[in-house]
Formats: structure tokens, C-alpha cells, sequence
């Protein structure tokens, strides 16, 4: 509601963004990804794989998190980080369990043995 | 904790009668930003169906990520993206001292590179259909285009907004509300190319790599 | 790019033709002419006391979130009404149907209902009880009950409240009108796959179905979004979390759980909708389809769905019990913790819904052993009411009543939970109506729960108490009743009846099909009971006073009663946990000294118009009405961008006109109509 109480120029979420943050979030983001590119290119084996893929996401998402987003625990910003941290469980449940859940499912339910061997990948 | 005696002393305050200021522009920002988790939650079905359709047998005999995506092509929409968001974020700095230029001229160079990002986007998946890997063709695919294209939708969306910020801008000047959608904007805007480098990293380099 | 559909499309009408009205149905018609009757009753009294501009102004237009509330609780007891004459006919239909030797009537081999018709009754029964009816009784309670008690004027976003009510109403209306124009889904609430896809069931029921709860659920992460906000951004001075009354603590874990699980429903529907229009293969049975996906999607938000429900029930035993034992809710914070467990675990669980579907040892274990612990954190706060009844001062009013039934129905509808948990039991089982026994019981304890909120606060909003004679006449037999109905079910489950059927083809059954009629008959003289407790107070209207109950505890009950629109006249300073029997006890002021201006906002009638526009976006896409389909989406973004220029912030109430409003509190009830106020900041108050 009351709209013109303050100054806008001086609310936390204007103040806090710098030139310096946002190169810094856009040059670490665009250099995760050039090393995940690299990283694919070189086909290494799956479980070195998932963890330099993993490794670099996280740098990337973290610089944006931090960087572009701005978050921490001040006070203007600790809710944001509050409702990301309770929320960030669920993705990793429901992406990662349903992975989980699926994962022998056909192997189980279809009995086609060639199917079942390309299931093993 | 409810033992304690009820006490009164003179300097117990009992009524607020200077009214409690809200912070406007906090409060619609906690707000946008609790709509973009459970945006991410929307993104993370899709990451799951996705998960869960990619082998041959979703495939039904047409190939998977790996047969159909460029990594070096991905890494270009990345590069665009990145660019679109950060022009976007500096454009905000406008905000700091009230410059009406820098805020449009940012959000101006941020939708071109959105709407070029959409472009070469919605290219590639032509391309795909055309060569017989449309969206219908199996499970799979189906998947992979409703993960690309509500990505691409979101920015398509995200476009909409900036040319209605241009409007308010243009009407009301930099006072508190446009302030606060754009902050919001920003936001939205951000976590587009945080949803990109998962689906980049998970689909295009993953996929292709394995 | 659009699949093609059988039977007649037209450009104009879709796929409405004259045949889609069921004009011979011996059923439908007589609904149809009482509903018509009735709706033209309403609408002819509404003009006659010329109280249409009152309706529009006060109500339509209203962005207050205690009329939203209303509104709401309104909604939920017409759809919980409409959801029991659906569980009437259902129990009917088996008390004769069973065995080869049974009659059949009205064009039925067996009972009177053919097999198609029933599974609409059963899928509209599920959908309607759940969604349009538990739902926003729920919701309706919060939205009145949050702001009040953490001393808020109103919801942080309060045109966003009311588009959330208004989205709910275009989904409870698309359910509605599938009565009377085409059909609804026969492929049960939660839509089996692949019946659910256009090759097993190509009608219009699952698109009505679909977008119905896609629609109502985008209204509930709004809602969702606005609960948090509010209980973060807007509480009163001195409130500090652990001052926050549990039943808002518990109304923000819902609300977590409502932002964070309905985005999933979300998606399970879009990419359903996706094959059922554009033909893609998600969930088909070829093609690469797999439709346990989208079991495995349905119930990542079905699960949590539940919990969505039973906490604010829980939360409403948190407040009802302390009142009526005249005591402090034992274990407060292990309350709140427990609270947030449940949310947290019922995240975890959702795959006991399909033990059967062969995902494996392990998995089976896991989901199996998480459910289980959902059990302790449950137990907590079963033990908390106990204790706090114990050595209180207990005295049974009918809100009380209800809230000790619950307690009740929670130990019955948890133990049973608890063996179906065990998956080896789950098994033999499994699609049995001993699941459908269990989980009414757990629904029972929400709605057991509402009712004991909507009694318990009634007079808070409408300034008198309800009659607690019929009060007491409507719980007994609402309770004998449901012993009489799910007793015998949980005893056919356990003898082997399956769920689900039209015809009971064993004869052996029907003693327990005979008691469950009796039951839902009892449930009928229930239902009379409280239409005419509504009547009967609503007719005697006794003020309540300013302590309707004389045992209230929290900060809501602080504001005057009735309610005033701007809820607390000067905002309160919070001390303590329960505010108003700490000030009672400290013999601390329960009235300001002096009042100051108040700022409220405006009403607008566009999240009314944009939930008819969606509304009519539903029902073009149930119908393939292409043209409509495009106007209406075009008009949905039109709303949008025209609200985003609506710069109006409110009103001022000066501090004499607050005085006047004081002084004769009923002027300022949410029901008395306020004059015209100016548009624009006129006076600024800071």
C-alpha cells in the first residue's frame, strides 16, 4: 500500500547492487560453463562425469546466487535465504527420489531380457 | 514459558499508535521471489519427468540428447543468456540514482539478447522436427521440447514484461512501484539464466556425454 | 497441430452440440430444475431488496480478506454439500446392488446407476471433496483468522487474495456445470493413467476434470504465496516468532507446503493436457509413454496435499483445546517443530501411494519407513492436547466437542495408517475399501476439525454465537453416522471388497453395505441439523457480547465483536503468546485510549472479471472452442496489464470516523454496507 513514504533509490535491494558483483557473477558463471564444456568434451567415465558436471553447476549456480541475486542474511535479504534454504531439500527429493524410485523399474515390470540389458547403460 | 506472572509496568507498551511502517518494496519482492521457488518447482517436474524418460526405451527408436543437441551450440545460447541478464542487472544500477536511461537502455539490450536467445532456440528445435524428431514422435522427445519450451516460454513472457516496464516507466518515472517491479523483473530475469545453466549442464552436457 | 476428436467439431461451438445436454437423464433433470429454481430464487431476491450494487461493491469487488474468507467457507460448505449427495447416491447404489439376483432401475442392470454414470459420481465425489470443498474451508479459515491474529490490517497482497478466490470459484463452477452440460471424468480423482488419456476416454469429462483442479490450484499457490508473505512481513509490534499463535505457525507450514507441492500438480496436468490435445505420448501406454510418471507426479503433490489439509486442522486443535480446558496449549514449541516435521517428512513419503507398482525393495523400504515416522511427530502433538486437557477446566461446548472427536478420529484414521505403512500389508490391500475407510477417517478429523472453527469463531465474525442445542443434535449425529458408515468399511475392506464398484457381486457383503445406508442416512438428519442451526441462529441473532465464549486466548480475539473491516482500531503492541488472557490477567487495557487515521485499500472488480475470464477459458478448452480459447486468453493478459496501471492506493479512515465506528461496533461488521470512498491518498496520514 503507502507507496511514497521513501526515498526508493535508498531501499537495501537498489543499494545493493555493483557493477564489480555483476561482471564477477556473469565471468564465473560463463567460465563454469566453458569448463562443463570441456569436461563433456572429454567423455571422461560417468562417475567423474556427474561429479565434475555437479562441480561446476554448483560454482555457477553459487556466484549467481550470491552475485546476482544478492542473497545473504541481512535484514533485507535473510527471508529470501530462509525460503531458499527450506525449499532447496525439495528439489533434490523430488527430482533425485522419483530418479531413484524409476531406476529399476523397467529392468522389474518389462521382461524383454535386450531391453533389459540396454537398461544398464 | 507460560509460568511467568504477568507483570505491567509503565514502559509496557500495549498499542502501536504510530502505525507500523511495512516496507512496500520488501514485501512485493518476498512475494516475487516465493513465486519464483515454486516456479523452480515447476521446473524441477519437468527435470524429474525428463530424468525419468531418458533412455531408449522413452526413446522409442529415435536417439537421445546426445544424437540430437550441439554442446558448442548450447554454449553460445549460455554466452547470449548471460549477456541478456547481466545487461539487464547493470541496467538496474540506474535505479541508485535515479537514471531513467541506464534502467531502459538496460532492460532494451537484455530483450534483444532474450528474444535472439528465443530465435536460436525455437531454430534448433525446427531443425530437430524437420529431421523427423518432433515432439510427438515418443516420450523422450516430448519431454525434452516441454523442458526447452517453457524455458523459452518463461523468457518469452519475460519479454512481454520489459516492453510493459518501458510503458510505466515512461508514465510514472522511477517511483517506489516501478522500482519494485523492477526489482522483480530483475529477479525473474536472473533466475531464467539459473534455470539455463541446469538445463544447459544437465541436458545438453550430461545428455550429450553419456 | 491439435489431435483430432471423435464425434462432431464445429468452429463455433467446439464440441458442444444439443446431445451434450443430458435432457433424459431421470437424474439430472430434476437437479437441474431445483438449481435452477433456487439460483433464480437468489437471484430474484438480490434484486427485489435491490441489493445488487451492495453485492458487487461489497462482496464481489471486496479485497477485505475476512469477507474473501467468507466467501471462501461459503464455496467449501456448497461443494461439501454437493460432495455428500455424491456419497448418497454411491452408498445407494451398493446397498442394491449386490449379488445377480439384484434389481435394476432406471435403465441399470443392476441398482440405478449404470457403470459410467457411478464412476462420475466417485470421481466427482473424490475431486469435490478434496479440492473445492476441504480445500477452501481451510483456506477461508486462514485467510480470516492469519491477519487477525497477528494484528495485520489485511493479507500483504490483497488484490492477489482476492484473484485466489476468484480462480477457486471459476474451478468449483467448471465442476458444477459438467452436471448439466456434457459429463465429468470417470477415471477417479486422482485420474488413473493411461484410462485418463484421449485413446480409453476421449469424452469431455477428464478436460473438465483437469483444468477444474489446474485452475483451483493455481488460486491455491497464490494463496500460498500471500499466507507467507503476511505472516513474514506483517505482524504486529513486539510479535516475535515465538509470540506467533500456533495456528498461524501452522498455517505457514501449509503454506509451504501449498507453494512448493501444487507447482508439481501443476506440471502432471500441463503435460496430461499436452497429450490430450497435441497428441505428445507422456503418459501413453506407447510411443515411449510411461504412466506411472504421471502417478509418481500426481502424488509428489498428493501426499503433501494431504498434509496441506490436516495441519490447519491440527492448528485449529491447538487453539480449540486450550480455550475450552481454560489452559495454555501444552508444549508450544515442540508444537511448532512438530509442525514443520510433518511438512518436512510428508515430503518424503509419497510413493506408499503405489507400493504396487514394482519399483523395488529398497525404494519400498525407504517410503515405507518414512511413513512411519510421520507417526512420531503426530504423536507429539496428540500428546499435547492431552495434556493440555489434562488438569484444565474442561468444559464441552460444542466447538470443544468437535475437537476432542478429532482427536479421536485421528487415533483411529493413524493406526490404520500406520498398518497400511507396513508395505507387506499394503499388498493384500491395496485398492481395497479398507484404504478408502482409513483415509475418510483422516478427512473426517479435518472436517470434524472445520467444523469446530467455523463454530468456534463464528462470533467473532458475525457477532453471535450459533444455537449449541442443534449444535450438540448436528454433532451426534454427524458421529453416529460416520461409525455407521465406516465401521462396516473397514470391516468389508479387511473381508476383501475392492473399491470402486458399481455392482458388489458378493452376496456375503451385504449386511456391511446395509449398515454403511443406514449410516449415510444418519448423515442426512446430520445435514438437517445444521441447516437448521444456520436458520435458527441467524434468526434469533443473540449479540455475543465481547467474549462470545468467555475462555479466548489469542490476539484475534483483541479486535471488537463483530469484527470491524479495519479489524484492530489501533494496532496492538504484542506481549505475549496469548495476548488477550495475558492483558485480562495483567489487567492490561483491552481498548485503546485514543485512535489514530487507518489506511486500508481499495476494492476492484477485476480479479472477479478474471475469474469468470478463466472460467470461460475452461470451459472453452473442455469444449475446443478455439476462437474462445484465444479471446479468453487474450482478455486474461488485457486484465493483467490494465491492473498493472491501477495506481489507486487506498483510502484513509480518519481517527473521528474510527471513534464513531467504535462506538457502535455493528456499523463497522463486514456485513454492513459502508459508503462510497473517494479514490486516492485524500489526507495523508503519516
Amino acid at each position: 500500500m503507502g507507496t511514497h513514504h521513501y526515498d526508493p533509490t535508498q531501499h537495501p535491494e537498489v543499494r545493493q547492487g555493483t557493477i564489480l558483483r555483476y561482471v564477477l557473477a556473469t565471468v564465473i558463471s560463463a567460465a563454469a560453463m566453458v569448463g562443463a564444456y570441456y569436461v563433456a568434451m572429454s567423455k571422461p567415465p560417468l562417475v567423474s562425469l556427474i561429479e565434475e558436471l555437479a562441480g561446476t553447476l554448483l560454482v555457477a549456480l553459487l556466484a549467481q546466487a550470491a552475485l546476482y541475486f544478492g542473497l545473504d542474511v541481512s535484514r533485507a535479504q535473510i527471508w529470501k535465504s530462509v525460503s531458499l534454504v527450506l525449499t532447496l531439500p525439495l528439489f533434490i527429493i523430488s527430482i533425485g527420489i522419483t530418479v531413484w524410485a524409476f531406476s529399476s523399474l523397467y529392468g522389474r515390470t518389462m521382461p524383454d531380457p535386450a531391453i533389459m540389458s540396454s537398461m544398464a547403460m | 514459558m507460560h509460568s511467568e506472572k504477568p507483570t505491567l509496568t509503565a514502559k509496557t507498551a500495549l498499542w502501536a499508535y504510530e502505525g507500523e511502517e511495512h516496507d512496500f518494496i520488501s514485501t512485493r519482492t518476498f512475494g516475487f521471489w516465493l513465486y519464483l521457488l515454486s516456479d523452480a518447482l515447476i521446473f524441477a517436474g519437468l527435470f524429474a519427468s525428463y530424468a525419468v524418460m531418458d533412455n531408449p526405451m522413452s526413446a522409442f527408436g529415435h536417439p537421445l540428447a546426445n544424437g540430437l543437441l550441439s554442446a558448442s551450440r548450447g554454449l553460445i545460447q549460455t554466452f547470449i543468456v548471460l549477456g541478456s541478464v547481466f545487461s539487464v542487472s547493470v541496467g538496474s544500477l540506474g535505479l541508485k540514482t535515479g537514471n531513467k536511461g541506464l534502467v531502459l537502455g538496460g532492460l532494451a539490450a537484455g530483450g534483444l539478447l532474450g528474444a535472439l536467445f528465443i530465435w536460436f532456440g525455437v531454430s534448433d528445435l525446427q531443425v530437430m522436427a524437420a529431421a523427423g524428431n518432433g515432439p510427438l514422435e515418443s516420450g523422450y522427445l516430448a519431454c525434452l521440447y516441454a523442458l526447452l519450451i517453457t524455458h523459452a516460454l518463461h523468457m518469452g513472457f519475460g519479454l512481454l514484461w520489459i516492453v510493459a516496464m518501458f510503458v510505466h516507466v515512461a508514465r510514472w518515472g522511477l517511483d517506489a512501484m516501478n522500482t519494485a517491479r523492477l526489482l522483480c523483473l530483475r529477479m525473474f530475469w536472473q533466475f531464467q539464466a539459473s534455470v539455463w545453466v541446469v538445463i544447459y549442464v544437465y541436458v545438453y552436457l550430461f545428455g550429450g556425454a553419456h | 497441430m491439435q489431435v483430432a476428436v471423435e464425434g462432431p467439431w464445429s468452429p463455433l461451438l467446439g464440441r458442444l452440440t444439443l446431445d451434450a445436454i443430458p435432457y433424459n437423464n431421470p437424474i439430472i433433470v430434476p437437479t437441474f430444475i431445483v438449481a435452477a429454481l433456487a439460483g433464480l430464487v437468489a437471484v430474484g431476491a438480490v434484486l427485489y431488496y435491490k441489493k445488487l450494487g451492495y453485492i458487487w461493491r461489497e462482496w464481489l469487488c471486496s479485497v477485505d480478506h475476512k469477507k474473501i474468507g467468507v466467501m471462501y467457507i461459503i464455496l467449501g460448505l456448497v461443494m461439501l454439500f454437493r460432495g455428500y449427495v455424491d456419497g448418497l447416491m454411491m452408498r445407494t447404489q451398493q446397498a442394491i446392488a449386490i449379488g445377480p439376483d439384484s434389481p435394476g432401475f432406471l435403465g441399470a442392470k443392476h441398482g440405478y446407476l449404470p457403470p459410467f454414470h457411478f464412476d462420475q459420481i466417485y470421481s466427482a465425489h473424490g475431486t469435490i471433496m478434496l479440492i473445492f470443498a476441504a480445500t477452501p474451508l481451510l483456506t477461508g479459515l486462514g485467510n480470516i483468522i492469519v491477519p487477525l491474529q497477528i494484528g495485520a490490517r489485511d493479507m500483504a497482497f490483497p488484490y492477489l487474495n482476492a484473484t485466489s478466490l476468484w480462480l477457486t470459484f471459476a474451478g468449483a463452477a467448471l465442476v458444477m456445470i459438467s452436471l448439466f452440460v456434457g459429463e465429468f471424468s470417470s477415471a477417479t480423482w486422482v485420474g488413473l493413467m493411461p484410462y485418463s488419456e484421449m485413446a480409453s476416454n476421449p469424452g469431455v469429462g477428464v478436460d473438465y476434470w483437469m483444468w477444474a483442479i489446474q485452475i483451483s490450484s493455481i488460486g491455491t499457490t497464490f494463496n500460498s504465496i500471500n499466507i507467507i508473505a503476511t505472516i513474514v512481513k506483517m505482524r504486529a509490534p513486539g510479535m516475535t516468532w515465538f509470540k506467533l499463535p500456533v495456528f498461524s505457525w501452522v498455517q505457514l507450514t501449509t503454506a509451504i507446503i501449498g507453494l512448493t507441492a501444487f507447482p508439481i500438480l501443476t506440471v502432471a496436468l500441463t503435460l496430461l493436457g499436452l497429450d490430450r490435445y497435441l497428441g505428445t505420448h507422456f503418459f501413453t501406454a506407447g510411443m515411449g509413454g510411461n504412466f506411472m510418471l504421471y502417478i509418481n507426479l500426481f502424488w509428489i503433490w498428493g501426499h503433501p496435499e494431504v498434509y496441506f489439509l490436516v495441519l490447519p486442522a491440527f492448528g485449529v486443535l491447538s487453539e480449540v483445546v486450550p480455550a475450552f480446558s481454560r489452559k495454555a496449549l501444552f508444549g508450544y514449541p515442540t508444537m511448532v517443530a512438530a509442525s514443520f516435521s510433518i511438512a518436512g517428512i510428508g515430503w518424503m513419503v509419497w510413493a506408499h501411494h503405489f507400493f504396487t507398482m514394482g519399483m523395488g525393495p529398497d525404494q519400498i523400504g525407504f517410503f515405507s519407513a518414512a511413513t512411519m515416522i510421520v507417526g512420531i511427530p503426530t504423536g507429539v502433538k496428540a500428546f499435547n492436547w492431552l495434556f493440555t486437557m489434562y488438569r484444565g477446566r474442561i468444559s464441552y461446548e460444542t466447538p470443544m466437542l468437535w475437537a476432542m472427536i478429532s482427536i479421536v478420529l485421528l487415533l483411529i484414521g493413524g493406526l490404520t495408517g500406520m498398518m497400511l505403512s507396513a508395505s507387506v500389508i499394503d499388498y493384500s490391500v491395496h485398492d481395497s475399501v479398507f484404504v478408502v475407510a482409513h483415509f475418510h477417517c483422516m478427512v473426517l478429523v479435518i472436517g470434524a476439525a472445520a467444523f469446530a472453527a467455523v463454530i468456534f469463531w463464528w462470533p467473532k465474525v458475525f457477532g453471535f454465537k450459533l444455537n449449541e442445542t442443534l449444535g450438540k443434535w448436528f454433532f451426534w449425529t454427524f458421529i453416529a453416522g460416520s461409525v455407521l458408515v465406516f465401521v462396516p468399511m473397514f470391516m468389508a475392506g479387511l473381508a476383501g471388497e475392492t473399491r470402486r464398484l458399481d455392482y458388489v457381486f458378493n452376496t456375503a457383503l451385504a449386511p456391511y453395505m446395509l449398515w454403511e445406508e443406514a449410516g449415510v442416512l444418519v448423515y442426512l438428519a446430520s445435514v438437517g441439523f445444521f441447516v437448521l442451526m444456520l436458520i435458527v441462529s441467524l434468526w434469533q441473532r443473540v449479540p455475543a457480547g465481547e467474549s462470545p465464549w468467555g475462555t479466548e486466548r489469542g490476539l484475534e480475539w483483541l479486535t471488537r465483536t463483530p469484527v470491524p473491516f479495519y479489524n484492530f482500531a489501533v494496532t496492538p503492541h504484542v506481549n505475549a503468546l496469548d495476548e488477550t488472557s495475558w492483558r485480562r490477567e495483567a489487567g492490561a487495557a483491552l481498548r485503546p485510549t485514543r485512535y489514530v487515521p487507518i489506511h486500508l485499500p481499495h476494492g476492484s472488480g477485476l480479479p472477479f472479471i478474471l475469474g469468470m475470464d478463466v472460467f470461460a477459458w475452461g470451459f472453452a478448452l473442455t469444449w475446443r472452442i478455439d476462437w474462445l480459447i484465444i479471446l479468453t486468453t487474450i482478455a486474461m493478459i488485457a486484465i493483467v496489464f490494465i491492473r498493472s496501471f491501477d495506481r489507486n492506493e487506498g483510502f484513509i479512515i480518519p481517527a473521528e470516523e474510527v471513534e464513531a465506528y467504535e462506538a457502535n461496533i455493528n456499523t463497522a461488521s463486514i456485513f454492513a454496507e459502508q459508503p462510497k470512498r473517494g479514490h486516492g491518498l485524500v489526507g495523508e496520514a503519516h
